[in-house]
């Protein structure tokens, strides 16, 4: 595998400009989408199969209701080290890139839809027009000319920063450590760590609070780790079956005999 | 927050149709194959009918799959395409262009649904060789009857599992769906032979009762695994689970919940077994068991994931 390519998103940086949208859009040639009233700033509320990028908006309220803090955080498919899309994708569809991303083939791809429903982010979306699931590819075809995905391009402030996952982590670590000397308590990392959760994100977060605060799940769960133990107790419940029908078959000569 | 983020794969009724002929066609199969194993002769009435619903049961199944997915043309793709790539997941194995992934009870399941298939119609087969008067290969129906008995095992629980494995919280915090699941599909295809029989008016009264008796025994196994999997749920306190819970217990989905799965699919036909009204087997009483059994197998399945996909 080559070096592992990531994406970093310091939420510190984000204007809220949505510029990574519009370009996501453009560079993948995904159709409009009628917007929707969700009382928010945000437009989609959720990724779908036209938008792969989307710039979440959070108003954090007082017991009075008065907002105090304005949160925006641009979100993307995180390409998990351990991919619940991936794992749980019964065609091979979906596959992992030399860079280490995660890309659904579009040409495997029957249109399932277990892959929506595995995704512990809600990232993955299925489009009724090919029948297929699709989701933020990382631009796969200009990463694979050098010319890095087209949100983090777009992006004038560099909130999102693309790269080497080695060269970003360290930079991260970096600027949450500047952050915490601005005053910024609660600046913390989302999924940079490679012994953390799903096996590190390799799109990963500056978040300035807990990840709950921008609905992130705080230990998301990679949903394949069930597997194992469902299958034990079904294997529990099958053997208390079959015994439970060794015992009715078996007791011939109880009440009016054979 | 959580569940908010989340999305759903919005499995029709088509899906828990399947789960629940499947759950019901590997339920048959494995009783007509205890029992053929334990006396052919006896419970003849009883392997017939059980090997006879199994294969009628799963025709449909790849049928209803097939025409869920979004591309029904590739459906083979859930088992072979013909330029892999190279890394599809941990649990992969890869031979030429077949594919199995042990991690995705999807890729599981459709294997062995074709196994079952397989296994399903050539007993069914020798059933009816037999029926029209012909010799049994009985050396086949006990190969094919063991092999498919596992595989009807894991085709009436996968589907647990298979939920299981999905970001949904209703289905990811507890590990007994698939348990819930075998055992659902347990009852369910002893009520189905049993409908089958009484209707045709079996005289095989006494097996048809014992028939009867494995059946409610399977039917308290479902309301404990039932009861388990929504303490299990509950205790789990993962993000978004008390809306999840409510949906199934209080909300949209409560009255087919308490009255069609629990009331309806286990209360009565145990009171009924349990009264007495099935231990001489009258046909009458078999049947109408049966049937609310059948209903509240298929009910239980349903409202657990439509609750749990619902948004």
């Amino acid at each position: 595998m080559a070096r592992t390519l990531a994406m970093f998103t310091d939420v510190s940086l984000c204007i809220g400009c949505r510029a990574c949208q519009v370009a996501c859009k453009q560079w993948n040639q995904l159709a409009p989408e009628e917007p929707e009233w969700t009382g928010s700033y945000q437009n989609h509320p959720h990724f779908t199969d036209k938008t792969y990028r989307l710039v979440r908006f959070f108003e954090e309220t007082d017991a009075k209701g008065q907002m105090t803090q304005w949160h925006m955080m641009s979100d993307v498919c995180k390409h998990c080290a351990q991919a619940g899309c991936l794992e749980a994708c019964p065609t091979g569809a979906i596959y992992r890139t030399e860079y280490g991303t995660v890309n659904i083939n579009q040409d495997i791809c029957n249109g399932c839809r277990y892959c929506v429903s595995a995704c512990p982010f809600g990232v993955v979306a299925f489009n009724h027009d090919t029948g297929t699931a699709t989701k933020c590819t990382f631009c796969n075809d200009r990463i694979h000319n050098g010319l890095g995905p087209a949100c983090a391009k777009a992006c004038p402030t560099e909130s999102i920063r693309f790269g080497f996952r080695d060269e970003l982590a360290g930079r991260a670590k970096q600027r949450v450590e500047e952050l915490k000397k601005l005053g910024y308590k609660d600046a913390q990392l989302y999924g940079e760590d490679t012994n953390g959760a799903l096996g590190g994100l390799n799109a990963f977060f500056l978040l300035l609070g807990k990840p709950s605060i921008y609905g992130l799940p705080d230990k998301p769960k990679l949903p394949q780790r069930n597997v194992i133990a469902d299958s034990l107790m079904s294997i529990g419940a099958a053997l208390l079956v079959g015994l439970g029908a060794l015992v009715a078959f078996r007791s011939r000569d109880d009440k009016g005999g054979a | 927050m959580g569940p908010g983020l989340l999305k759903s794969a919005d499995w029709p009724l088509l899906i828990d149709l399947y789960f629940f002929l499947g759950g019901l066609a590997g339920g048959a199969f494995v009783i007509a194959t205890i029992a053929n194993l334990l006396d052919a002769q006896r419970y003849r009435d009883i392997v017939r009918m059980g090997y006879y619903i199994a294969f009628l049961a799963i025709i449909p199944g790849p049928i209803l799959l097939i025409v869920d997915l979004g591309v029904p043309t590739r459906f083979l793709h859930m088992m072979m395409v013909s330029k892999p790539s190279l890394e599809i997941g941990m649990s992969a194995l890869t031979v030429g262009p077949f594919h199995l992934k042990l991690l995705s009870p999807m890729s599981a399941g459709a294997w062995v649904l074709l196994g079952f298939s397989v296994c399903a119609f050539l007993v069914a087969l020798d059933v009816f060789l037999e029926d029209r008067g012909g010799r049994s290969m009985s050396l086949l129906r006990l190969v094919a009857g063991v092999i498919g008995g596992f595989f009807g095992f894991f085709l009436a629980a996968y589907p647990g599992v298979l939920l299981g494995a999905t970001a949904r919280p209703l289905f990811i915090s507890a590990h007994w769906l698939g348990a819930l699941f075998l055992v659902v599909g347990a009852s369910s295809g002893g009520a189905a032979i049993a409908l089958i029989l009484s209707l045709l008016g079996s005289r095989a009264r006494e097996s048809l009762s014992q028939l009867m008796r494995f059946t409610a025994f399977a039917l308290i196994l479902q309301l404990a695994a039932l009861a388990l999997f929504i303490i299990a749920v509950q205790m789990s306190g993962s993000t978004g689970i008390a809306q999840a819970l409510a949906k199934l217990l209080a909300g949209r989905y409560s009255l087919a919940f308490w009255l069609g799965a629990v009331v309806v699919g286990i209360v009565v036909p145990l009171a009924l077994q349990l009264g007495g009204g099935i231990k001489k087997a009258a046909p009458g009483m078999t049947a109408l068991a049966s049937a609310l059994i059948l209903i509240g197998g298929f009910l239980v399945k349903y409202v657990i994931i439509a609750a749990g996909q619902a948004t």
